[in-house]
């Protein structure tokens, strides 16, 4: 009997224990920051601005890059090259028969809007914090360009698309009646976003050496530039581009294969970069992107491989210096890699049997392990050759074709290639748009210009591609490239499906339009 | 501690007492004369007994003076006094009153008329037929009302339970369990639970009966009671039996018929084909034959002891597990222990105390019949010996053409433990304060403890199929969860006439997780087995992860029962839940219920000849939902890496939206049900009809990718509302030497969205990166929840004519993509353009009707029981059509698939033309192609059993049993019997999981 009392008053010691009920239901949740209390630090502030840097490039291979990747296939430049594993959302729109489908353009999609949000988050937590006036303005800009950069990708894959300019708009219920903005409205704000964010940048030269890759005021007039030029605006863009060149803040790397090298992280040509290394204790700072476009015969995936058209491209114009440093090909040496004398370029299972030598990653400076996530090869989105030649190409359409040779010039220059001084008109254009092939070869530009580029009024890539384009010409009754002509496992006709009403834009992903109800409308044709 | 050695001897030692004995000796038979074998046979007050024989015959030494008390289930309990007769001859009555039988509800028992909610019994015996790791499988089709799920055929597998439809939109909708009083934490797997422990099963299917659960009861409750002493000698039993497991092979082509279809479907495009069929001789690699390994063996062996004295009694058990997969790879273990022991310390006071250690081992079984069925047959399992060179071990397999992961090397690798160690303690005290009078205070606790070990060696088997670096993860997780019960109750009958039954009591639930995570890589060797620590690591990447979390439950609870005069019956009970999962404002919840129940047959005016028992009753209730991942309210910030200045930097996002705006899910629910016995009970008939609706429905919203939301945002989404009717038939009859038992139940269900809250009008689900990317399941306002959703297709274009005819009213051709061979897609809104706006339902994965028929039958010295299962109506999306008869991509395809497609000369063909580029969607989109009539008709077990006679054993048994040997269907998968994922995103998508296997057991019990 006794020891029932003790065990009823344990019971009632329990249970009024058990009164103190606040302290036992709130139970927050454990190891986890709360947004509400993050923002309090310039530290935090400056951390929450480095992941959206993070969708620049995303943290895997298939997020962002692929879809560029994607897109190179669907140019004169590039294969789908790897003949082993045809896929719908990979080889289908490669060669026109697009699948709206495709995991690619839906995480394409899907990441550029999570890097926005992140943007909205920045602009809408950062201004209250209690920091450094500069610092905050800077952080600020820093969000802006990065929206900006967002938009930019998306207008030019799929046109007008939703605009989402504020954190807190995401979650009422009316974000579910937010409909495409029209392709202006998308580039006003974009244009909006930078021109902001310029006067809070440092330059370059301003930076530490630890916040090396950060955005720059030089990063953001370059992308205005390029915006500008894209929207047709001759005069901005070359006065844009102009004050880049003329800031002394970028110059052109002496030798061209050292723009792409291991190591050479934010050399004096580079503007914007996603620099990746190698340290196997952080999970996605290194590089994807030797391996998904690397040779099946070294260790690589063998996606987006260099056509024989390009390749004769560099050879009308005697341009070795950088052909060799663009496109690897099978059985020969590969350039600045003294180890492979004869590269496998497995063409049983790659159409071209070549390889993109921009992404190469040369033996001597491969981590072991060798993978995905840990290649510390940096990506760059601009840099200042690209700059030199939006300026060119402005110049030229503003009628100042002066400056337009001048800037021609500086850019052949650095590989020894002689200008025509001579040149001028629709010759001088196309040399400038033949030039911005062959020094941004593989570097994902081609797709956008042929589509911006047009020739009385029609876009370059119908004269390129479709049934009766010069590459696919070319293809089938020209070439007599060993590799290519033989392997038809990826078809030589490759592009006839193209149909300029439909594919001068990407398809909406079909999910996206199943989630808001139909009111974002699929592009025209899909 | 003096008690403790006394209940310890008291269970070891079974007396044997030495005084004047006489040796009496009778027959037991029933009111017909029949023998009955099995009846428990006690000396009164002591702990002697013994067992009729299978002629109903037996022999015990007693005092002259001795009180013999002879028992069996479903007969009345007799004393008879010795009085120095040797000779008995004893008749035993037949317990007709089931309705007096005591039935457990929440938080108490009480006799079954008491009671008018909905509720469901049972028996364990039916229970322990069925040989699975898992109890609920044993469930399906014994009571109306219950859905279980399967989830596969793979060891160790947990169907779900779905009792009465759906309602909640959130992925779980398991029952709460309820294992003796105590509740178990969300999401117990009924693993955890031996099924020759249990008693029986009671299942609350009402709101009614279900709402002194409160929050957590919107699932339904299921409660387990086990199998606890009785007063007698005591009992030991033994049950063994061993099978084998058979999975049905599905025939994939071979090599021949690969390499035709690979470049037919290339040459219909106009391009180069992809093989030379010159190049490969013979029919290549079966895969299946290569990875399937049938009849894995399955093992059950269990010991109990049973008996006591009126102070004291006890139950023990052990038993054993052991179900091994159809592959080299994947088991499940078990090993389970109850000891149950009930002290009667007074006549107020009475104690129990059940302790249940439980030991599981487990490998996980691979489930590799999707890549078996979609690899290539021209490459070899290995590569050949020449090309071994500086390859280990899981190097040497073959590369597919199609680079499908070879199964075998996926088999091969695969090196995962899991070892998982429960103990669950159960302590109740009773106290009679006076006759009408009891307290219960109810401890249980369960604490348990898994590790997990994954292996990954190094291996290179081609460019993305390899492993560069090999590594270790080791996890290992405790949950400590606890509950404590303090109610007290007020039991009377007033006059004769006037019953009532009180109960109320504070209830607090506890539960608490925390895990610790190392990864590591570099291990020293791939093969070492005593190298795979974490210790012996040398690699660069070292990662640890760790955290813990706690869900608290307070409670008041309150329960009334009041019946006039066996006639009227009335239940009410109160329920207020304050839960820590949800915000402040939102963490209070008010449960409640009211029931009403009416003898017909126990009124003056009610004169029948055949019904002998008609009793009607309504219900209403109200139960909560809290099953939304905890994070539900949370906006939290993930970390990852960048880097600047060639260095990594930290990178913080916000990982998590939450929504501070959650409330609790509420779900109201109307039974109405009448109950009738014909015959003398010889046929029983009971019917329900229910509407349940709940309100503020929780759901995981996936938000429009522009939001830029990734993943999902837990919302209060709307209503839903569950409709449908159980219907429990029973026959039982006995004749002459043959007893016969049949049991039909079938249920209809229909769950309806009633409300969609502004932004969530549509619910979409299902996502097929390969069917457009499209969602495949949708729920719409007014619609079935989660239907099919896709292009209707109208047939195989045929010719030019029928090309040129598909279009728009203003002559826009609606396929321009389209060739003769192509399937032809209906165009709903007639504007010429196939997009979203032509997606249409295509299907429902509900059934029309389910049901079960179990037929019990036992003649002379045999016994024979059926169960059988069924679905009528429901559609089933085969995922696996878009390679299994597509041959557009590079996959392998079902054999005979020439046979089946279209073509000039096959133009009467289910599937479309062997196209490659497929310019046409035929195969890209998602389309009643898809859509299976999924309805079954399955005999889950069939029994044989034979009874015995061997000397020193009171009771033998042998019996053969087979389970899931014949299934009717038109289905052509391998098992109709699919859900995937989700309740209302998953059900009847089939993505070629482990099937469920035909099982073959041979048995043996006996009992000493």
């Amino acid at each position: 009997m006794k020891k029932l009392i003790l065990f009823l008053a344990f019971c009632t010691a329990f249970l009024s224990v058990s009164c103190d009920t606040d302290k036992l239901l709130d139970q927050p949740l454990q190891g986890r920051q709360q947004l509400d209390d993050f923002f309090s630090t310039e530290k935090n502030a400056e951390s929450f601005v480095n992941s959206v840097y993070q969708l620049v490039n995303g943290t895997n291979w298939n997020q962002v890059n692929f879809q560029r990747q994607i897109n190179e296939m669907a140019s004169d430049d590039n294969w789908a090259g790897n003949t082993r594993q045809p896929r719908p959302d990979i080889t289908g729109i490669a060669q026109y028969n697009v699948f709206p489908g495709s995991t690619y353009f839906n995480l394409f999609w899907e990441n550029h809007y999570i890097g926005i949000t992140r943007a909205n988050i920045v602009l809408d937590r950062v201004p209250g914090i209690e920091i450094d006036d500069a610092k905050k303005a800077q952080l600020i800009a820093e969000a802006k360009f990065l929206r900006a950069f967002f938009y930019f990708d998306l207008v030019r894959n799929f046109g007008g698309v939703p605009i989402v300019t504020t954190y807190s708009e995401i979650l009422e219920p009316t974000i579910n009646d937010k409909v495409r903005s029209s392709v202006e409205e998308v580039y006003q704000f974009i244009e909006s976003d930078l021109k902001d964010a310029i006067a809070d940048l440092p330059l370059r030269s301003q930076q530490s050496s630890g916040e090396s890759g950060r955005a720059t005021k030089g990063a953001v007039q370059s992308l205005l530039a390029k915006v500008y030029l894209f929207e047709e605006k001759w005069a901005e863009a070359q006065s844009m581009a102009k004050t880049v060149m003329d800031s002394n803040e970028y110059s052109l790397e002496p030798d061209f294969a050292n723009i792409y090298k291991v190591g050479n992280l934010n050399s004096v040509e580079t503007i914007f970069e996603i620099q990746y290394i190698n340290n196997p204790t952080f999970n996605g700072v290194g590089g994807q992107f030797a391996i998904t476009n690397g040779s099946r015969g070294d260790r690589g995936w063998g996606w987006a491989s260099p056509t024989s058209d390009l390749e004769n491209a560099f050879l009308s114009e005697g341009d070795n210096i950088r052909l060799r440093s663009t496109i690897i090909k099978h059985g020969e040496p590969v350039f600045g890699d003294p180890a492979v004398t004869s590269f496998d370029g497995l063409p049983a299972e790659n159409k071209p049997g070549r390889t993109n030598r921009k992404y190469y990653i040369p033996t001597a400076d491969r981590p072991d392990p060798y993978q995905r996530g840990q290649l510390p090869l940096h990506y760059i989105h601009l840099r200042l050759a690209d700059v030199i030649l939006i300026h060119a190409e402005a110049a030229y359409f503003n009628g100042d074709e002066t400056s337009a040779k001048n800037s021609l010039k500086l850019v052949r220059d650095r590989v020894s290639l002689t200008t025509n001084t001579s040149l001028t008109g629709s010759a001088l254009r196309d040399a400038i748009w033949k030039e911005r092939r062959l020094e941004l070869a593989l570097e994902q530009h081609r797709l956008y210009d042929i589509r911006r580029q047009k020739i009385n009024g029609v876009p370059r890539i119908a004269l390129i591609l479709g049934p009766n384009g010069s590459f696919v010409k070319y293809n089938t009754e020209v070439s007599t490239d060993p590799y290519e002509t033989t392997n038809l496992l990826e078809p030589q006709n490759s592009g006839t499906l193209f149909d300029p009403n439909i594919h001068l834009l990407w398809p909406i992903p079909p999910e996206e339009i199943q989630l808001s109800r139909g009111k974002i409308v699929q592009n025209p044709g899909y | 501690m003096k008690q403790l050695t006394i209940i310890l001897i008291s269970i070891l030692c079974f007396s044997f007492s030495a005084q004047a004995q006489i040796t009496v000796k009778g027959t037991i038979t029933d009111d017909q004369g029949q023998p009955i074998p099995g009846v428990n046979i006690l000396e009164k007050n002591t702990t002697k007994g013994a067992f009729s024989d299978l002629d109903g015959k037996f022999t015990i030494s007693v005092g002259e003076k001795a009180t013999l008390v002879f028992s069996y289930l479903g007969f009345k309990t007799q004393e008879i006094a010795v009085a120095g007769r040797t000779q008995l001859t004893v008749k035993m009555l037949t317990d007709d009153t089931q309705l007096d039988e005591i039935v457990v509800i929440g938080y108490g028992s009480v006799k079954r008329d008491k009671i008018a909610t909905s509720l469901v019994t049972v028996d364990g015996a039916e229970i322990s037929k069925q040989v699975a790791s898992n109890p609920a499988e044993a469930l399906q089709g014994k009571a109306a009302g219950v859905q279980v799920l399967s989830s596969g055929g793979s060891p160790g597998a947990s169907p779900r339970i779905v009792i009465r439809g759906i309602t909640t939109a959130n992925g779980s909708t398991n029952p709460l369990i309820v294992i003796d009083g105590i509740l178990q934490p969300n999401g117990t797997s009924l693993n955890s639970v031996n099924s020759q422990d249990i008693e029986n099963f009671q299942i609350l299917k009402d709101a009614a009966a279900s709402a002194i659960y409160g929050s957590r009861a919107s699932n339904g409750v299921v409660l387990i009671t086990t199998k606890r002493g009785k007063e007698g000698k005591s009992v030991v039993s033994v049950d063994l039996n061993y099978g084998v497991q058979y999975w049905d092979k599905i025939e994939s082509a071979g090599a021949q018929e690969y390499i035709r279809i690979m470049n037919t479907r290339r040459t219909n495009d106009g391009n180069a084909p992809l093989f030379n069929p010159a190049d490969f001789q013979g029919e290549g690699t079966n895969w299946w034959n290569e990875v399937v390994q049938n009849f894995a063996p399955v093992l059950n062996a269990n010991i109990r002891a049973s008996g006591g004295t009126e102070k004291i009694k006890y139950s023990g058990s052990l038993g054993i597990f052991d179900q091994q997969a159809n592959y080299s790879k994947g088991f499940y273990q078990r090993i389970t222990g109850r000891f149950n022991v009930d002290y009667k310390i007074s006549d107020k006071v009475s104690l129990k105390q059940d302790i249940s250690p439980r030991i599981e081992r487990w490998e996980n079984t691979p489930n590799l019949l999707y890549n078996s069925l979609r690899i290539d047959p021209l490459t070899p399992v290995f590569v050949p010996q020449s090309q071994r060179v500086g390859r280990n071990e899981f190097s040497i397999y073959g590369l597919s053409q199609n680079l499908v992961p070879n199964p075998v090397a996926q088999l091969a690798r695969q090196f995962n433990e899991n070892d998982f160690f429960g103990f669950f303690s159960n302590t109740q005290l009773d106290y009679k304060i006076n006759p009408n009078l009891t307290f219960r205070s109810q401890f249980g606790f369960n604490i348990s403890r898994q590790t997990s070990q994954t292996f990954n060696p190094e291996y290179f088997i081609g460019p993305n199929r390899q492993l560069e670096i090999n590594n270790l993860t080791k996890r290992v997780t405790n949950n400590f969860d606890y509950v404590l019960n303090n109610t007290i109750t007020f039991d009377k009958t007033f006059n004769d006439k006037h019953y009532l039954n009180l109960t109320g009591g504070i209830v607090f639930d506890s539960e608490n997780w925390d895990y610790l995570q190392g990864y590591r890589d570099g291990l020293p060797s791939n093969t070492n087995e005593n190298l795979r620590q974490l210790d012996a690591a040398e690699g660069e990447t070292i990662r640890t992860n760790a955290n813990q979390a706690t869900n608290n439950i307070l409670s008041g609870v309150f329960r009334g029962i009041y019946s006039f005069d066996n006639k009227y019956t009335f239940n009410g009970s109160v329920r207020v839940d304050q839960s820590s999962r949800f915000p402040k404002d939102g963490r209070t919840g008010v449960f409640s219920s009211v029931s009403f129940a009416w003898d017909v047959d126990s009124e003056d005016f009610f004169k029948s000849e055949t019904i002998n028992n008609l009793r009607v009753k309504i219900a209403t209730g109200e139960v909560g939902n809290q099953n939304i991942s905890r994070d539900g309210q949370f906006f939290s910030i993930g970390s990852g890496n960048f880097v600047f200045g060639g260095d990594r930097v930290v990178a913080n996002f916000l990982s998590q939206f939450g929504n501070p705006n959650l409330r609790w899910e509420t779900v109201r629910d109307k039974n109405f049900g009448v109950l009738m016995g014909l015959f003398n009970n010889q046929i029983t008939v009971e019917a329900e009809y229910y509407e349940k609706t709940s309100e503020n429905l929780l759901f995981s919203v996936e938000t429009p990718n522009f939001t830029g939301i990734p993943g999902r945002v837990a919302q209060n989404v709307g209503s839903f509302q569950s409709k449908g009717l159980d219907l429990t038939v029973g026959y039982n009859k006995q004749w002459d030497k043959l007893t016969l038992g049949v049991n039909l139940t079938v249920s209809t269900n229909e769950s309806k969205a009633i409300e969609l809250a502004p932004g969530n009008e549509v619910i979409l689900g299902q996502r097929r990166p390969r069917l457009g990317n499209r969602f495949v399941k949708i729920t719409e306002l007014g619609e079935t929840v989660g239907l099919f959703q896709g292009y209707q297709t109208a047939g195989i274009f045929q010719n030019q004519t029928e090309l040129n005819s598909h279009t728009s009213e203003d002559g826009t051709l609606v396929q321009p993509n389209a060739q003769i061979g192509d399937l032809r897609f209906v165009d709903q809104n007639g504007d010429g353009v196939l997009n979203d706006d032509d997606l249409t339902t295509i299907g429902n994965p509900f059934p029309d009707f389910y049901g079960g028929l179990n037929i019990n039958m036992s003649y002379k010295d045999f016994d024979f029981s059926m169960q059988w299962y069924g679905t009528a109506g429901n559609d089933v999306f085969n995922i696996n059509t878009e390679y299994i008869f597509a041959g557009t991509q590079n996959l392998n395809v079902l054999a005979g698939l020439e046979n089946l497609v279209w073509s000039p000369t096959n133009t009467g063909a289910k599937f479309p033309r062997l196209t490659e580029l497929d310019r046409n969607g035929n195969y890209q989109n998602p389309s009643d192609l898809f859509i299976e009539d999924g309805s079954y008709l399955r005999l889950r077990n069939v029994q044989l059993g034979y009874n015995f006679k061997l000397k020193g054993f009171n009771k033998c048994r042998v019996y053969l049993s087979g389970q899931n040997l014949l299934t009717f269907t038109k289905y052509s998968g391998f098992d109709p019997e699919v859900s995937s994922g989700g309740i209302i995103n998953g059900l009847g998508v089939d993505t070629s999981g482990n099937p469920v296997a035909k099982t073959f057991l041979l048995g043996l019990n006996i009992t000493l």
